[in-house]
């Protein structure tokens, strides 16, 4: 398994020198989304939580990250993080408020929050640009000249140290001590709760390290594509993130990136045939559901334990 | 001392009084029974006492310190552990993981995010130690939800004992079980609490279940105590035969 774990991040690591630059920019936007549904995973697959508004963090992380880059001369990783950072702090508040309520009630809030901020984003145009959005978002430099994030390659390498980071940050989370009270909330709660375990607290803590480590997704799409609007706010947004979570695998971490992956190549596949490549998507997603619940890594892994056996 | 003191214990619903000035004691090493016909108010007081229901009146000690108005995690973690009456696991995990995360509730680090091995071998080691007591370590990697309903039961049990309760707090640990299932489960919880190291208050409405297993018995009617002392006493009180025998009116 350390093998293939090696060799999978030495490819990811080479793909630079062999792929055309297109292919590198979807990639990266490939891997800005996986990170965005790995971080939606900590919540529904490890919680049970339903986040029906992740976008909050996604456009949150990407505004902000804007404009630390248009306003200061933050150099980008700085930018990045500190965003998901100011998401994480602001999602204390949003735990603690959504928490308040379970199961469709609390998706509800969730969406309420990502509405919200849809709503705020139109009006503060200070802030947002309104309808514009913000343009121009530029790659800053960092001290003594250091540039390497600003090429094609370079920002694919800074992508790919995130979701490496998170990824490994993730799943040691979901191995400690503060994984196993998840596993007890998403299995039952009432249980968890009665055993002494403040649930609460455990659900508000998730709610905040997924929100942040999506506002790192978030941010690293603005200086990607140069521009944040409100688009990334928008209910479709967390609809999809929610659709790659599940295609891909809940609970799972990675089956999340495979799926934010395999949506974007479908994206990019139907949509050179057909302007409502989303009902196709919509008709794949129907047969996911319905004949490979477990998702894509799910179901590679069933078939290596089977050939195991 | 003794370990929890109840003191003119209230709840109305409305006007409803479910729970009437119940006080009582639970001393330390002591198997106490409170039982009382449907309706009695066992499983309120239970909640009271537990802290999933406030009061509405009277006062919850435990360990010498007022409960009262404390929620029921912080209660628990003060040392009252509970089974439900309904019974209620993590189905999916292994029972050995269910009793070890019952265990790790009890660790001052049991929220650590990254790393916490200490934490779990802890908690591995009491949780061991209670399928063992309870007899269930030969179905430990089995998961809580394909057990037998007699094992989950027990298992719901062995999660309580492997916190290390200073009160063992039983609601009808036979609820739902069938004639053998009950003798089977009360042959296990008669010798464990034999071993006299336990605290002990269980609800039960089986009079043979209450009588095997406890040394002391609370008898509720309507909400209030109408007799309190050991089984022989209790079965002889004129107040408990018409209670129980002279209809529930």
């Amino acid at each position: 398994m350390k093998i293939v774990a090696i060799g999978a991040a030495a490819i990811m690591a080479l793909l630079p020198l062999a792929l055309p630059p297109y292919a590198m920019t979807l990639l990266t936007e490939a891997l800005i989304l996986g990170l965005f549904a790995m971080s939606l995973d900590l919540m529904v697959g490890y919680a049970r939580l339903i986040s029906f508004g992740h976008a909050a963090a996604y456009g949150f992380g990407a505004y902000a990250c804007g404009n630390f880059l248009l306003h200061t001369s933050m150099p980008v990783p700085v930018a990045v993080l500190l965003s998901g950072l100011l998401g994480a702090v602001v999602a204390i508040g949003v735990g603690w408020v959504c928490t308040q309520a379970t199961g469709v009630s609390f998706s509800m809030l969730t969406l309420a929050y990502a509405q919200l901020l849809y709503a705020v984003a139109f009006k503060w145009t200070a802030v947002t640009g309104a309808s514009d959005g913000l343009a121009g978002i530029p790659r800053n430099p960092g001290p003594f000249g250091v540039t390497w994030w600003s090429s094609k390659a370079g920002f694919y390498y800074l992508t790919l140290g995130c979701l490496a980071g998170a990824f490994l940050f993730c799943r040691a989370l979901v191995a400690s001590p503060f994984g196993a009270v998840l596993r007890g909330i998403r299995e039952n709660e009432a249980k968890t709760l009665g055993l002494g375990f403040n649930t609460r607290h455990y659900k508000i803590a998730i709610v905040a390290i997924s929100y942040g480590l999506a506002g790192i997704a978030g941010a690293l799409y603005a200086p990607f594509a140069g521009f944040a609007n409100t688009e990334l706010l928008f209910w479709l947004q967390s609809g999809q993130v929610l659709i790659m979570v599940i295609v891909g695998g809940t609970g799972t971490l990675i089956g999340p990136i495979l799926g934010a992956v395999f949506f974007l190549y479908v994206q990019q596949q139907l949509s050179n045939y057909t302007d409502s490549w989303a009902l196709f998507f919509g008709v794949i997603f129907i047969l996911f559901v319905l004949f490979l619940p477990q998702g894509i890594w799910g179901f590679l892994q069933a078939r290596v334990r089977r050939r195991e056996v | 001392m003794a370990l929890l003191e109840l003191d003119g214990l209230t709840k109305r619903y409305g006007g409803i009084l479910a729970v009437d000035q119940v006080t009582m004691h639970v001393e330390k090493s002591e198997v106490r029974a409170v039982i009382g016909p449907n309706g009695a108010g066992k499983t309120s007081l239970f909640h009271l006492i537990t802290g999933v229901v406030r009061a509405s009146g009277g006062s919850v000690r435990f360990d010498g310190q007022d409960v009262s108005a404390q929620p029921a995690f912080v209660r628990c973690q003060r040392g009252m552990s509970r089974t439900f009456q309904l019974t209620s696991l993590f189905p999916e995990m292994a029972a050995r993981e269910n009793v070890r995360l019952a265990a790790q509730a009890r660790d001052g680090k049991r929220w650590l995010p990254l790393g916490g091995r200490g934490v779990f071998a802890a908690a591995a080691r009491d949780g061991d130690a209670a399928l063992e007591r309870l007899g269930l370590t030969h179905v430990a990697e089995r998961p809580a939800g394909l057990l037998s309903h007699g094992d989950q039961r027990l298992l719901e049990v062995a999660m309580a004992l492997a916190q290390r309760p200073k009160l063992l707090l039983l609601d009808e640990p036979t609820q739902g079980l069938s004639v053998e299932e009950t003798a089977q489960a009360v042959d296990v919880l008669a010798k464990l609490f034999a071993a006299g190291d336990l605290s002990v208050l269980l609800v039960e409405h089986d009079m043979e279940v209450v009588f095997r297993l406890s040394s002391k018995i609370t008898v509720l009617h309507r909400g209030a105590v109408i007799a309190d002392g050991d089984p022989e006493t209790v079965k002889a009180d004129p107040g408990v035969q018409t209670a129980y025998l002279g209809g529930l009116d």
